[in-house]
């Protein structure tokens, strides 16, 4: 009797799941083709992005003596601290210092790439034209700014802010796909070279829905549906009509530019365009970053800071082990 | 002597560039709004915990107190993933080292803060950067 009930129950969860997983397989319309050998040889006759790449100079060479250390790199690459609680009213925040060194174009609009990823933005928003509505939200977030975000919990930025990590990322190229690992918050970018268009009405997502093309030789990637959850700038939200262009190329055999525009005729009055410059590191691998781990940092629902240092006040053992 | 100061004042510009640096380094994460960023701070003691984690280390140490015991210090620093490119690797510093922390005190009244540079009897410096 007993024994009859379990395989009822199996059958039934059997046949949920196999529905449930049907649908899911239904949801996803495109079909690819298997890559043939002439596929993977195609690969080998596009620019090398291959590696890992970091914004700006980036660190040491560890065990190589370092002497590619660029200090200024990373700040440039994170944005200045101020940058959050006023983007817009900072000045442009597009001189990077490291620039220079890592042998990057001018900026173009105004600068404000680098700033503000830890408001998960990304992006300062610096000369940034926006609407009087989505101004009057900026402006709102600038009279009353919160402690911090919410990736200080740990919440992972999306795009566009997690282009903008100090941290560094690698381009795995197979046929039909260009993945883009990302080192901070432990993320990943899927991007379609198959020739699949863009969903028409896609599901909001972090990283949005991403197709890529070759024009010669450059990797001009289209993205569109964000989450709500992601930014235009610091406490500058986008619409569900924002979209990403990205435009990469190697300007020299260890450098790429990354040209990027975000249009939304809601928020913006007009395209908003920055360049940042990547640099590879031969000697470096992709390491692990849980931010879970240990995250001693945190704000609350009100953006107060909670931090949780493990030594109470007066100085005694750490708390947490 | 007037070149002494000179490459005093050049030091002190670049070394507060590079703070104004790291400071954007970390805010990938979280804000400064927990640490005093106005005030540096100088304590010396002995490494008692190490907390070699993401996504900020965590290093503790006994500082002597006038009572005769010592104080527990905390000090949040950048991440493995970023120091360990830059020379600051998991056995860098050891327990029971003897260092000179300069740091942003906590608001919150804890004893510690944000790691600024970390001074060792070795001579070697720690910085948000890295080890020098």
């Amino acid at each position: 009797m007993r024994s009859s009930t379990k395989i009822l129950s199996a059958i039934v969860s059997a046949a949920f799941f196999s529905a449930a997983f049907s649908w899911i397989a239904s949801a996803q319309t495109y079909s690819t083709k298997p890559p043939t050998a002439a596929d993977w040889s195609a690969l080998a006759k596009l620019p090398d992005f291959s590696g890992v790449w970091e914004r700006g100079g980036g660190g040491g060479a560890a065990g190589a003596g370092g002497a590619a250390r660029g200090n200024a790199a990373p700040a440039a690459a994170a944005g200045a601290p101020a940058a959050p609680r006023g983007g817009a009213a900072a000045p442009p925040r597009g001189g990077n210092p490291a620039a220079p060194a890592a042998g990057a174009p001018a900026r173009g609009a105004g600068g404000g790439a680098g700033a503000g990823a830890g408001a998960g933005g990304g992006r300062g928003g610096g000369g940034m034209s926006l609407t009087p509505e989505y101004d009057a939200k900026r402006r709102a977030y600038q009279a009353n700014p919160p402690e911090d975000t919410q990736a200080s919990n740990c919440l992972p930025p999306g795009m566009p802010g997690i282009m903008t990590q100090p941290y560094p990322m690698e381009f795995l190229l197979s046929p039909g796909k260009v993945t883009i690992v990302i080192e901070a918050y432990t993320q990943v970018r899927h991007i379609y070279t198959d020739g699949r268009k863009l969903p028409e009405d896609p599901d909001p997502r972090f990283f949005g829905t991403s197709i890529g093309r070759w024009e010669g030789d450059t990797l001009v990637v289209d993205t569109v549906g964000f989450s709500p959850q992601t930014l235009l700038a610091a406490g500058v939200p986008h619409s569900d009509k924002m979209r990403i262009l990205e435009r990469f190329r190697l300007t020299d055999p260890d450098t790429m530019s990354i040209e990027t525009t975000i249009t939304d005729p809601e928020a913006l009055t007009a395209p908003y365009t920055t360049t940042s410059s990547l640099r590879r590191h031969r000697n470096w691998t992709i390491a692990e970053y849980i931010c879970e781990e240990n995250n001693r940092n945190g704000v609350d629902d009100t953006g107060k800071v909670k931090i949780n240092t493990g030594i109470s006040a007066g100085g005694t053992t750490p708390k947490k082990d | 002597m007037k070149t002494n100061m000179k490459r005093t004042l050049l030091s002190a510009i670049v070394a507060a560039g590079l703070i104004a640096a790291v400071a954007g380094t970390a805010m990938a994460h979280h804000s400064f709004s927990a640490f005093n960023t106005t005030d540096t701070k100088t304590v010396t003691g002995t490494v008692k915990k190490i907390e070699w984690t993401n996504p900020h280390i965590w290093i503790y140490i006994d500082v002597p107190n006038d009572k005769g015991g010592s104080d527990t210090y905390g000090f949040e620093g950048m991440s493995p993933n970023y120091l360990e490119r830059r020379d600051w690797t998991r056995t860098t510093l050891k327990l029971g080292d003897k260092i000179t922390v300069s740091f942003n005190p906590l608001k919150n009244g804890d004893n510690g803060g944000m790691f600024r540079n970390g001074k060792l009897s070795n001579g070697k410096v720690l910085t948000m950067n890295g080890a020098q």
